[in-house]
């Protein structure tokens, strides 16, 4: 305080006043600069409160004191909080958080790794019993196809036979006038009915 | 207005927010290989039709990619990874770009889930049980963000409630808007006490 004493030239009233006070002669407010003094205003001299010197020292020290310990609280608890998170953040506890989250990852990776063993066994076997199924109805095919061939050889084998039974009875150049004779001697008579049955119900008179 | 699509309300903000689904950081890309015929393929295709976009919702930089009828059987493929690695799919060159593709992420894991004849509720659950955050995680996340945010504050409307108590109901209104009773005034009150000090 000596030293500020020696410095400065303004009075020793403002040194004593409070450190933190605001020493403002005018303050613009409401009005603008060119805006004249009011009439109440003009014989009025500002004058600031006044202070007790001894007062003015005592308050001084104690809150010196004061603003001391709060701003060491102040910072202790920032520090705190700043250290709290660097902690999280790159230090111990976000270490052990890797190594944990890295462990449950291992652990639910296994647990997927379990799951698609599981789906492979499954569609093995569903595979197998299409594969199965498919083999059946190939044979089945197979065997159908078979049964068809003979039928078909078999009908055709019988065709054959009728045609050959037939053939004993055709007419060729040989037989031919013996046939006429046979046919002129014949005379077969078409005229009849028959019922729903098939069976043949009356018969008109042969006539030629 | 007209509602698009087949099943419209895939596209409205309230089902959006229902997904459940919310990636691990580790989670770069997810590919979904199904087939648009077949029995088994129908778990995969309900899951890609309703839950798809749920999961893109929560999480907007996860690449999300389908490729339909490349394989026999239905799949879901995750990238893992610390780095921002995108997929570029080019139908003309796309060997050469997964080659490509492979050399970039070989520090990446890559997880793969058979969703074969699975339904598509299961296999939700399933991603959520090995990918998903927590429920733990979420809820820590979201209290949080809250914690960033004070309702008590006071300040301008776009970040805060409230700008002045007069605002509150129940509260002294603005003057400016409602003019206070006289006994409340500074004016009154001076001339009171001059009053009662003479």
């Amino acid at each position: 305080m000596l030293r500020a004493l020696s410095r400065s030239p303004a009075p020793v009233v403002r040194l004593l006043s409070p450190r933190t006070a605001v020493w403002v002669e005018t303050v613009r407010g409401r009005k603008s600069r060119t805006d004249p003094k009011a009439k109440s205003k003009l014989g009025r001299i500002k004058t600031p409160p006044p202070v007790d010197p001894v007062e003015m020292v005592v308050l001084k020290e104690r809150y010196t004191e004061y603003n001391l310990i709060l701003r060491a609280l102040r910072l202790e608890f920032k520090e705190q909080m700043l250290r709290k998170k660097y902690e999280e953040e790159v230090g111990s506890v976000a270490e052990e958080r890797t190594k944990r989250e890295e462990e449950e990852h291992r652990s639910l990776m296994a647990l997927n790794d379990a799951e698609n063993l599981r789906m492979h066994k499954i569609r093995e076997q569903r595979m197998q019993k299409e594969a199965e199924a498919e083999e059946l109805k190939k044979r089945e095919a197979d065997i159908l196809r078979q049964q068809e061939l003979e039928n078909y050889i078999k009908e055709k084998e019988r065709q054959i036979l009728q045609l050959q039974e037939e053939a004993k009875d055709f007419i060729t150049l040989d037989n031919l006038d013996q046939r006429i004779e046979e046919a002129l001697d014949n005379p077969k008579n078409y005229n009849f009915a028959i019922d729903k049955e098939g069976r043949v119900v009356k018969r008109t008179a042969f006539q030629r | 207005m007209p509602m698009k699509g087949r099943f419209p309300i895939r596209r409205t903000l309230e089902y959006l927010q229902k997904g459940e689904v919310v990636f691990k950081k580790s989670v770069n890309i997810m590919t979904v290989n199904y087939n648009t015929h077949g029995d088994l393929s129908e778990g995969a295709r309900k899951f890609v039709f309703f839950n798809i976009p749920q999961i893109q919702y929560k999480n907007p930089w996860v690449q999300i990619m389908m490729f339909k009828n490349m394989t026999p059987s239905p799949f879901l493929r995750f990238y893992l990874g610390k780095s921002f690695v995108l997929l570029f799919f080019n139908l003309f060159s796309i060997l050469w770009y997964l080659l490509v593709l492979l050399l970039c992420l070989d520090d990446g894991e890559q997880v793969l889930v058979d969703v074969e004849g699975k339904d598509h509720k299961e296999i939700m659950n399933h991603v959520k049980t090995i990918l998903g955050k927590s429920d733990k995680v979420l809820e820590a996340e979201a209290l949080a963000k809250m914690e960033l945010s004070n309702p008590a504050n006071f300040g301008p409307k776009r970040y805060f409630l409230r700008e002045c108590i007069s605002e509150v109901e129940g509260q002294v209104p603005h003057p400016g808007f409602v003019p206070l009773p006289k006994e409340m005034t500074g004016k009154y009150r001076a001339k009171l006490a001059a009053a009662s000090d003479e």
